[in-house]
C-alpha cells in the first residue's frame, strides 16, 4: 500500500507536534470525503482504515470508520478482511454499536471453507473476546477444536480462543459440557496443538480438577515421550532443547494435581524429573539454549517440590539452588532465590536452606533490585522461631538502605514475622518501635494499626509497652507513626505504669504535649483524644488536660477542633457516668485475619493462573493447601486466602457480633450435643454434624454463650483437627478448658498438638475467641466418635460443661483414589460377592423430586467424603460411583460406594461396600445421617 | 499469563502495543510511559532481565536500539518467556529480513500478524521457528 507508506513517511518528516497534528488533520479530513464517495473500492477502503489505525496507534483520537472496518471484515479477499478484523480489535471497545454485525461475520466466517478464514475468525475472537461472543460462539468454537477435519492451526486457536473466552466470562461458555473432552488432546502428535490445549487445559485443571483428572496422566505420558524418550520433530528444537515452551507447560499443568497415587507413575514422574536434573549438569556455552534448560529446570524443580514424594530429590535440589543463587548470571541468581522460596514453603527440614543465610543477606544488597526483591521473599519464606530473630535483625539493618520502593514492603514482612515467632514481649515492642521509627515513612497505616491490636489483645505486653512508648515520646526525635502509637499506648494504659519514677500522669501528659507541636494533623488528632482518656484515667490532672484542650478548641483543621470540643465538653460535664462510659478501656481486638497479610496475599493473587504456593514458608502453605484441597467455590476460596496467618475457621466468628448478616448466616447451622445442655433442638444440631461428615470446616455447635468451630485437615491415618471456641455471651468466660477424648476401647488417639496446652487461655472476653488443635491418629478402625468437652464459667454461676461428639469418623481418613470403570465392576463384585462386608440403606430423599441441585448436592457429598467419583461408569447417568481408601496405621481398606437416586419415588438407594464390615457401616451410617438431616 | 507485549525505542516511543486484556485509553498511555521509565532506567550489564511491576513483572530484553518487554504474572515462568521475546525477534528477522525499526513502524500491520501466529489470549501458542515462517509466507501469497 503506498499511500500508506507515503503518509507513514509524511508524518515522521514533520519537525513538530504542530506540523504533525496539521498532517493528521488534513488526512482526517480526507478520508472522510472518501468514505462518502458511493464508488470506493476495496483496497481504498483498506488503505484508509490503514491510515486511520496508524493515527489512533500515535494517540490520536480516531473515532469514525468503524462502519468501513465491518464492510472490510465483510469482503472476500483476505487481506481486506484481515486488516478489517484487526481495526474491530484495535479500535472498537466492547460497547461498540457495530459489535453485533461484527459477531455475524464471526458466525459465518467460522465456518468458512477456506481455512485461513477460519484462522482470521478465530484470531478476532481471541483479541476481541466480547460477551457476546461467549454466548454465541463458544459452540462453534468447540465444534472446531474437536472436528477432525479441521487443521492444526484452527485447532490451536481454537483452543487459546476458548481459553480466552473461559478466563474472561466463565459462565458464559459453559465449560462442563465439554471439558471432558479436551484432556487426550494433549497427547496430540502436532506440538503447537498441544502447546495451546495444555494453556487451556491449565486453566480448567483450576475450575474443574474432578473433570480433569484424566488430563495430569496425559501430560506425563506426553512429558516422557519428550524427555525420556526422545519423540518430537527436529522443528520444535530450539537451540538443542526439544520444546521447551511446551515441556514447561506441562510441567506446570501437573502442578494443579496432587501426585499420583500409583507407584508407577510416581517412578516415571521421578524419572522425568531427575532426566532433566541430569540434563542441566553441564552448562552449555550459547545464552539461549542455557536460558532455555534452565527455564525447563526451574518448573521441574518447582513440580518435584509440589509434588513433595522424594525428600532426598529434595536436598539434592537445595544444594544446585545454594549453587545458583551465587552465580555470576544475575538471572540464575534470581530465579535460584525464588525457587529457593519455594523449596522453603514445602521443605521439612529447613536446614539445607538455611546454611546459605549469609549469602541470602548478601543478596539483599545486590546490584539488582529485583534480585533484592526475590531475597527479601526468600528471607520471609525461610524465617522460622529459630532464625526469626537473626533474619528480623538483618532486615531491619538494611532499612535504611534499602531503596524507597522495597521498604514498603520490607516493613510489612518485618512486622509480620516478628509478630508471627515473637517468644517475649518485649522483643516485639522493640522491634516494633524500630521499625516505625525507621520506615514509618514509607508504610501504610496498617503497620501501626497492627501494632496497637496487638498491644491491645496481650494484657502481658501492656506495661511494657506503656514503659517504652513513654520513652518513646522523651526522646529528642520521636517519628510520627511512633508518636501515634505511643500516645495510643499510653492514653489506654497509662494508668499502669503511672506510679513508676519519672511516669507520673503529669509526666505522661508532658511528654505528650512537647511533641505534639511538631507532629501533622492526624497525630495531633490521635493525641487529642490521648488527652481525653487521661482526663477519665488521672483526674488529678484534670485542669491541665482541659487547658491543652481549650487550646484546640478554636483549631483551623475541623477534625481538630471537633475532637477537642467535644472532649472539652465531656471533662466539663456536671454528671460523672458519661465519661468513663465513653473512654472505657478498649477490648481485645478480635482476632481477624491481619491487615497487613491480606495486603501481601491480596498482591500476589493478582494472577490468572492461581498460585500453588504463597511467599511465607512451610505452615502457611500447609494451611493454605490444607483448606483448598476440599474447597472449590469461589467463596471459600478468599475464607482460604484470608486464614493465612492464623487459622480462622470461615465462621464468623471473628468478624461479626452476633445478630450482624456473617454471623446469623452461618449460625444457622447447629451441632449435635451428646446430651444437649443448652439447644432442645436437636434436629438443628444434627444438620450441622451432619454437614461436619462430609465437610472439612463448619461450626458445630452455636448456643447462647458458646460457638464450636472445627478446621479439619487429614493425611491418613493422621489428621489435626482445630477446634475455635467463641465467646457469644455479653460478659467474659472463665476457668476455659477444651479437652478432647477418644471413647474408651476405640483404636484412636486425640491429643492437644505440640505446645497447645500452654496457649489456652484462662478468659475469654465477649466476641473473643480461643482456639485449640488437636492431633489425631486413627490406630485401628473404629466405631464411636471421639468427644469434645468444654468447660467455662460465667460470672456467678456454677461452672458449666458441654460435652459434644465429634465428626471424627473412620470415613474421614479416607482419599480419593481413581480406577478404571473396568476395574471398578471387578472389585464392586467380588466384594459383593464375598457379601459380609455391605452396608445398604434406601433413604427418603424427597428433595430430589422438588430440586433439580439435588443431584449436584448428592455429587459433592460423596465426592466431600473422600470418594473419587467415577464418572460415566454406572449405565444409568444419575447414578453416582466413587472408590476410597481409607487408612489407618494397621492398615488399608478399599471402599467402593454405589448410589442410585431414584426422584420419581423420593428415595435413592446407598450401597457401601468395603473390605472391612466396620468400615462399610460407619461410612454407610454417615451418609443416612447426613441424608436425614438436610 | 502475558497482560501486554511493548516494543519501544530508548526514547520511549511504543513501535509495538498488543494487548490482552482491557484497559482503557487513559491506562494504556499511563502504563506505556511507566514500562519505558522502568525498563530503559536499568542497567543491560549487570541487572536481571526482570522487573516488578505493579502486582505483575515485566521480562524484557533489548535489541539495538529497541526494547522488548512482556508484562506476565508473578507466577509464570520467566526464562521461557525470555526466550520467546528471542524467538519472536528472529521470526521478525527472518521474517522482514533483518528487521530495523523502521520495518515496525511501517509494516505495522503486519507486525499484528505475525504476533497472531505465536501469541494468542496472552499465551504461546506456536513455537516453531520454521512453521511459523512457513504459515506466514502462505498467508502473504493470499489475495
Amino acid at each position: 500500500m503506498k499511500g500508506l507508506t507515503v503518509f507513514i513517511a509524511d508524518l515522521r518528516k514533520c519537525r513538530s507536534h504542530e506540523d504533525e497534528e496539521k498532517r493528521v488533520n488534513k488526512e482526517l479530513a480526507n478520508i472522510r470525503t472518501k468514505f462518502k464517495e458511493p464508488s470506493i473500492n476495496g483496497y481504498n477502503r483498506k488503505k484508509y482504515v490503514c491510515k486511520l489505525l496508524y493515527m489512533s496507534l500515535l494517540g490520536y483520537d480516531v473515532n469514525f470508520g468503524h462502519r468501513e472496518a465491518v464492510e472490510l471484515v465483510d469482503s472476500t479477499k483476505y487481506s481486506e478482511k484481515q486488516v478489517g478484523y484487526l481495526a474491530v480489535s484495535l479500535l472498537m471497545d466492547d460497547e461498540s454499536e457495530y459489535l453485533r454485525s461484527v459477531v455475524r461475520a464471526l458466525r459465518r466466517d467460522i465456518h468458512d471453507g477456506s481455512e485461513w478464514i477460519v484462522c482470521l475468525a478465530l484470531n478476532a475472537i481471541s483479541n476481541i473476546g466480547s460477551r457476546e461472543m461467549a454466548e454465541v460462539l463458544t459452540s462453534d468454537i468447540v465444534v472446531q477444536l474437536l472436528s477432525p477435519a479441521a487443521s492444526m492451526f484452527i485447532k490451536k486457536k481454537a483452543a487459546l480462543c476458548l481459553l480466552r473466552l473461559l478466563r474472561r466470562f466463565p459462565e458464559s461458555v459453559k465449560a462442563h459440557q465439554w471439558v471432558g473432552r479436551i484432556a487426550p488432546y494433549l497427547g496430540h502428535r502436532d506440538i503447537g496443538v498441544t502447546q495451546s490445549v495444555a494453556s487451556l487445559m491449565t486453566a480448567l485443571a483450576q475450575q474443574y480438577p474432578e473433570e480433569t483428572r484424566k488430563a495430569a496422566s496425559f501430560a506425563m505420558r506426553r512429558l516422557k515421550s519428550l524427555v525420556i524418550d526422545n519423540e518430537y520433530t527436529l522443528d520444535y528444537v530450539y537451540y538443542k532443547v526439544p520444546a521447551p515452551w511446551l515441556q514447561i507447560k506441562l510441567l506446570r499443568l501437573l502442578q494443579y494435581y496432587p501426585a499420583p497415587e500409583s507407584s508407577e507413575a510416581r517412578a516415571t514422574l521421578l524419572s522425568i524429573l531427575r532426566h532433566i536434573i541430569d540434563l542441566s549438569q553441564d552448562v552449555p556455552r550459547e545464552l539461549q539454549q542455557m536460558n532455555a534448560q534452565y527455564s525447563i529446570l526451574f518448573e521441574a524443580i518447582n513440580l518435584g517440590i509440589h509434588l513433595d514424594i522424594d525428600q532426598g530429590l529434595m536436598q539434592e535440589c537445595a544444594v544446585l539452588l545454594g549453587r545458583f543463587i551465587t552465580s555470576r548470571e544475575t538471572n540464575v541468581r534470581y530465579l535460584g532465590l525464588e525457587t529457593m522460596a519455594h523449596l522453603a514453603a514445602y521443605i521439612d527440614r529447613l536446614d539445607s536452606i538455611k546454611a546459605y543465610q549469609g549469602v541470602i543477606v548478601q543478596s539483599l544488597r545486590d546490584r539488582d533490585i529485583s534480585v533484592r526483591r526475590r531475597a527479601l521473599d526468600l528471607l520471609y519464606s525461610m524465617c522460622d522461631v529459630g532464625s526469626a530473630k537473626a533474619i528480623v535483625s538483618e532486615l531491619l539493618r538494611h532499612m535504611a538502605m534499602a531503596d524507597v520502593a522495597l521498604r514498603e514492603e520490607m516493613a510489612l514482612k518485618v512486622a509480620i514475622l516478628t509478630e508471627k515467632f515473637a517468644t517475649e514481649y518485649g522483643w516485639y515492642v522493640d522491634v516494633m518501635m524500630r521499625l516505625v521509627s525507621l520506615a514509618g515513612d514509607h508504610m501504610g497505616d496498617e503497620v501501626w494499626h497492627r501494632i496497637v491490636q496487638v498491644i491491645l489483645g496481650n494484657e502481658e505486653l501492656q506495661v511494657y509497652a506503656c514503659k517504652i512508648s513513654l520513652q518513646t515520646l522523651k526522646a529528642p526525635v520521636c517519628h510520627e507513626s511512633a508518636f501515634k502509637v505511643s500516645a495510643y499506648v499510653l492514653g489506654e494504659f497509662g494508668h499502669l505504669i503511672a506510679n513508676a519514677a519519672d511516669s507520673a500522669p503529669i509526666d505522661q501528659l508532658k511528654a505528650l504535649q512537647s511533641k505534639m507541636t511538631s507532629t501533622s494533623q492526624s497525630a495531633r488528632a490521635v493525641a487529642l483524644t490521648t488527652v481525653g482518656k487521661f482526663i477519665n484515667l488521672f483526674p488529678e490532672i484534670k485542669t491541665l488536660c482541659l487547658r491543652v484542650l481549650d487550646r484546640y478548641r478554636g483549631a483551623l483543621d475541623a477534625e481538630l477542633q471537633q475532637r477537642a470540643c467535644e472532649y472539652y465538653a465531656l471533662g466539663t460535664l456536671e454528671g460523672e457516668e458519661l465519661l468513663p462510659t465513653v473512654f472505657e478501656e478498649m477490648p481485645p481486638f478480635p482476632e481477624r485475619q491481619s491487615a497487613l497479610m491480606s495486603r501481601l496475599l491480596k498482591r500476589e493473587a493478582d494472577t490468572e493462573d492461581q498460585r500453588t504456593w504463597v511467599y511465607g514458608g512451610r505452615e502457611m502453605n500447609r494451611e493454605r493447601r490444607g483448606v483448598t484441597s476440599g474447597a472449590a467455590s469461589n467463596d471459600s476460596r478468599e475464607a482460604v486466602a484470608e486464614s493465612s496467618a492464623m487459622p480462622v475457621p470461615a465462621t464468623g466468628l471473628n468478624d461479626a457480633s452476633p445478630g450482624s448478616p456473617a454471623a446469623s448466616k452461618k449460625g444457622a447451622q447447629e451441632a449435635l450435643p451428646v446430651e444437649p445442655p443448652t439447644d432442645p433442638s436437636v434436629a438443628k444440631s444434627m444438620r450441622n454434624y451432619a454437614r461436619l461428615l462430609w465437610e472439612n470446616d463448619g461450626i458445630l455447635f452455636d448456643g447462647e454463650e458458646i460457638q464450636v468451630g472445627i478446621v479439619a485437615q487429614y493425611k491418613p491415618p493422621s489428621g489435626r483437627l482445630g477446634v475455635f471456641l467463641g465467646n457469644r455471651a455479653t460478659a467474659p468466660l472463665y476457668n476455659i478448658s477444651i479437652t478432647a477424648r477418644a471413647a474408651d476401647g476405640s483404636q484412636l488417639t486425640i491429643q492437644p498438638a505440640a505446645g497447645q496446652e500452654a496457649e489456652q487461655p484462662e478468659t475469654l472476653m465477649p466476641l473473643a475467641q480461643a482456639r485449640m488443635f488437636f492431633d489425631i491418629q486413627c490406630q485401628q478402625v473404629f466405631t464411636a466418635a471421639p468427644t469434645l468437652h468444654i468447660g467455662y464459667t460465667v460470672a456467678g454461676c456454677a461452672p458449666t460443661v458441654s460435652e459434644l461428639q465429634l465428626p471424627v469418623t473412620v470415613g474421614h481418613f479416607m482419599d480419593p483414589v481413581t480406577i478404571s470403570v473396568a476395574d471398578f465392576f471387578a472389585r464392586w463384585k467380588q466384594l459383593g460377592d464375598s457379601g459380609i462386608a455391605e452396608s445398604q440403606h434406601v433413604l427418603p430423599s424427597a428433595f430430589l423430586t422438588k430440586d433439580a441441585a439435588g443431584l449436584e448436592w448428592l455429587r459433592s457429598v460423596i465426592g466431600g467424603m473422600g470418594f473419587a467419583l467415577i464418572h460415566g461408569a454406572d449405565p444409568e447417568p444419575n447414578n453416582i460411583v466413587g472408590v476410597g481408601i481409607a487408612t489407618t496405621q494397621a492398615g488399608r481398606f478399599g471402599c467402593l460406594v454405589r448410589v442410585e437416586p431414584k426422584p420419581t419415588h423420593g428415595l435413592t438407594r446407598v450401597t457401601i461396600r468395603a473390605t472391612n464390615v466396620e468400615v462399610a457401616q460407619s461410612i454407610g451410617g454417615n451418609v443416612k445421617m447426613v441424608f436425614e438431616s438436610r | 499469563m502475558i497482560r501486554f507485549i511493548f516494543v519501544q525505542n530508548r526514547q520511549g516511543k511504543t513501535r509495538l502495543e498488543k494487548w490482552f486484556g482491557s484497559y482503557s485509553d487513559q491506562e494504556k498511555q499511563k502504563l506505556k510511559a511507566e514500562v519505558h521509565r522502568t525498563v530503559a532506567s536499568r542497567d543491560q550489564k549487570h541487572q536481571s532481565n526482570f522487573v516488578e511491576f505493579h502486582n505483575n513483572r515485566i521480562v524484557y530484553r533489548r535489541y539495538a536500539g529497541l526494547f522488548f518487554c512482556f508484562c506476565i504474572d508473578t507466577n509464570d515462568n520467566e526464562l521461557a518467556y525470555l526466550e520467546a521475546i528471542h524467538l519472536f525477534v528472529e521470526v521478525l528477522d527472518a521474517y522482514h529480513g533483518n528487521v530495523c525499526e523502521l520495518d515496525l513502524v511501517f509494516n505495522f500491520y503486519l507486525v499484528y500478524a505475525v504476533l497472531d501466529e505465536m501469541i494468542l489470549a496472552g499465551e504461546i501458542q506456536e513455537t516453531s521457528r520454521s512453521v511459523i515462517l512457513s504459515r506466514l509466507e502462505h498467508l502473504n501469497n493470499l489475495e
